[in-house]
């Protein structure tokens, strides 16, 4: 990789912003702002700085409608806005996805207007960690935060989670490397066990390394658990992983002061889903018989958590809430927007900071083809090649001070350092203003 | 370095391996998820450049099962699931050995071959599936291009998307005409 000069042009450094990329919301980066622009990032990972240092070329700037020719023509914002609140207002069965990269306050609003239309509002979670929340509701949840991992831990486990490719300040900043108040030699201090069927690039750092075939989370865990209970395993290779081996895993795990289990998607988007995640828990659980264990789920995005943990407040539910009935329900695959996609029920969607263009898989996409689709968003997207009515956003934790919970809960407030584009307008504004116009809609109508 | 051309891979496929017997299609599980690469550009906004497709366009496989289809690193193949057919670049996956599977980094392409049976669980299933995998001529499209091939949403009754022009790689639309 070519060497790079420092960045020496600027007029400030905004000092610990947070990052808005991972749910490892690091808050130590350093912004170098010049002309109101973001000229260089420091401490970020590369994931984070390339988000900081955004392609200009892609920046919705300006509010959109379709033509009938199905061409995007630029609008004032007003036609915009009454379009979308037109269509809202007018659906049956709408569904307000997304919100995980904007901010608590942006919620607010956002859920008012769920209630007020009766339409399903829902996050990431529905396609990310929707298993492991439901269970969380079955089994419990042994959490802790971060600072104890750092501070503690001297084993630390990543399961169906790349952390090196999704996560890259994790291990640096949180659990590995860092030197902690137990831990004074910091990474030789702690024993690193990826698990994985794949060499993936945490697994090349690790000091052990256990790899279990494809699908084969579920019965390695069982493993574990039955060896802890004492039990002898009567096969000797379990889901490609031979039963000494497991033997002394379990045994090392025992022997540990303090451990953490990190998950990830792989064990949420094989086949077992939820059960995979009730048997880690359960581990854990079992694990505590002996010794401390915890455990996390490594979440995505920056406030992917905290919409979870907003809605479980306001709602008590925590993802794909209904209002279509007056009050709110929550009925895993019945109220979830890929199980509404599926049965094509949806008939109006709104995605607010998140790209399901990028992310829903082929089938659940093709029902957006066929209903009026409203994005708000901050960059040009596949999304956008599929939606109605196009609303810029503007970029929390850079461009606009807002909340978020990071990974395992702690809310961090996150500040701005540079002024948004004149043309863009805040989304907790537009939500509002989206609410502001449905309500005058309906009472027109009355 | 923000702005990569493409993501750096080993090249060490040996099309003269003697245990590799050579194959029309080879029947692969694909995973999909995120990747480092894939995570900068998608996050930065870059989805319509031509990085994009070199970064989330791509089927990571092992250099065995590159050499049975005889295919090279960014040659195009076709990845067909239940769900449907993708064309991709092939490419020596940094975590092989992993032969009989393949990596699909998450975006417009993996979506088009992923399951969305949620199994009543809300998830669909985004790894662990049932692919073939097969050389072929065509084409990697662009995002926008792809988008409007796979879901047609304003593709007039009668159009054939593979004749429309491509729709390139900055965003097209009408702007007001602004007095300076
Ligand atoms: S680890 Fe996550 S939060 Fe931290 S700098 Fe990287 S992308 Fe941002």
């Amino acid at each position: 990789m070519a060497y790079e000069e420092p960045v020496t042009d600027y007029d400030k450094i905004v000092e610990n912003c947070t990052c808005a990329f991972c749910g490892s919301n690091c808050d130590d980066v350093d912004i170098l702002v010049k002309d109101n622009h973001v000229v260089g990032v420091r401490h970020a990972c590369r994931l984070g700085a390339s988000k900081i240092m955004e392609d200009e070329d892609q920046r919705l700037t300006v509010p959109m409608v379709r033509d009938e020719n199905g061409e995007l023509v630029e609008v004032d914002w007003d036609t915009a806005l009454d379009k979308a609140a037109e269509l809202i207002a007018g659906s049956v069965r709408p569904v307000f996805y997304g919100w995980s990269e904007t901010s608590i306050e942006a919620m607010k609003p956002g859920l008012e207007l769920t209630e007020l239309v009766g339409a399903v509002i829902d996050n990431q979670a529905t396609i990310c960690h929707g298993p492991t929340v439901q269970a969380v509701q079955n089994v419990g949840y042994p959490l802790m935060t971060l600072g104890e991992v750092k501070n503690r831990a001297d084993m630390v486990v990543y399961t169906g989670s790349n952390p090196m490719n999704a996560h890259p300040r994790h291990l640096s900043r949180y659990t590995t490397i860092p030197k902690g108040w137990f831990r004074k030699r910091g990474r030789f201090d702690r024993t690193l066990v990826t698990w994985d069927p794949k060499y993936s690039d945490t697994a090349k750092l690790s000091d052990i390394w256990v790899p279990f075939e494809e699908n084969g989370d579920y019965a390695f865990c069982n493993a574990i658990r039955a060896v802890l209970k004492g039990k002898k395993l009567k096969q000797d290779v379990i889901s490609g992983i031979p039963k000494e081996d497991i033997y002394e895993l379990t045994e090392k795990m025992k022997k540990a002061q303090f451990g953490a289990l990190f998950f990830g998607l792989g064990l949420t988007h094989t086949l077992s889903k939820q059960r995979n995640i009730d048997i880690a828990i359960q581990l854990v659980q079992d694990l505590n018989k002996y010794t401390k264990w915890v455990l996390l789920p490594m979440r995505g995005h920056f406030n992917v958590n905290g919409f979870n943990i907003f809605m479980s407040y306001e709602m008590g539910f925590p993802y794909g809430v209904d209002f279509s009935r007056g009050y709110p329900r929550y009925m895993i695959g019945e109220t979830t927007t890929i199980d509404l996609l599926n049965r094509e029920e949806c008939d109006v969607f709104m995605v607010i900071a998140a790209d399901p263009g990028a992310h829903f898989p082929g089938g659940a996409l093709a029902h957006l083809a066929n209903i009026p689709v409203i994005q708000i968003d901050i960059h040009w997207g596949p999304s956008t090649e599929l939606a109605d009515v196009v609303l810029p956003g503007t970029f929390i934790g850079v461009e606009t001070a807002g909340t978020s919970y990071r990974m395992d809960s702690v809310p961090i407030f996150m500040k701005k350092a540079i002024d948004p584009p004149e043309t863009c307008r805040e989304d907790e504004w537009i939500v509002n203003e989206l609410l502001q116009r449905v309500k005058k809609l309906r009472e027109a109508s009355k | 370095m923000t702005y990569i051309e493409k993501p750096s891979i080993s090249n060490v496929v040996k099309f003269e391996d003697p245990d590799v017997a050579k194959v029309e299609r080879l029947t692969v599980m694909l995973n999909t998820g995120t990747d480092i690469y894939q995570g900068a550009c998608k996050k930065r906004g870059s989805t319509l450049k031509d990085e994009y497709r070199k970064v989330a366009g791509v089927c990571y496989m092992d250099p065995k099962d590159m050499a049975k289809l005889g295919v090279g690193n960014w040659e195009s193949v076709l990845v067909k699931s239940d769900w449907g057919e993708v064309v991709c670049y092939a490419a020596h996956s940094r975590d092989a050995p992993h032969e009989g599977m393949i990596f699909i980094p998450k975006g417009p392409w993996a979506n088009v071959v992923v399951s969305p049976e949620t199994y009543c669980c809300s998830d669909p299933t985004y790894k662990g599936i049932e692919a073939t995998v097969e050389k072929t001529d065509k084409e990697v499209l662009l995002m926008a291009d792809l988008m409007r091939d796979v879901y047609k949403k304003y593709v007039k009754e009668g159009e054939k998307t593979e004749e429309l022009p491509s729709l390139g790689e900055i965003p097209v639309y009408k702007k007001i005409a602004r007095s300076k």
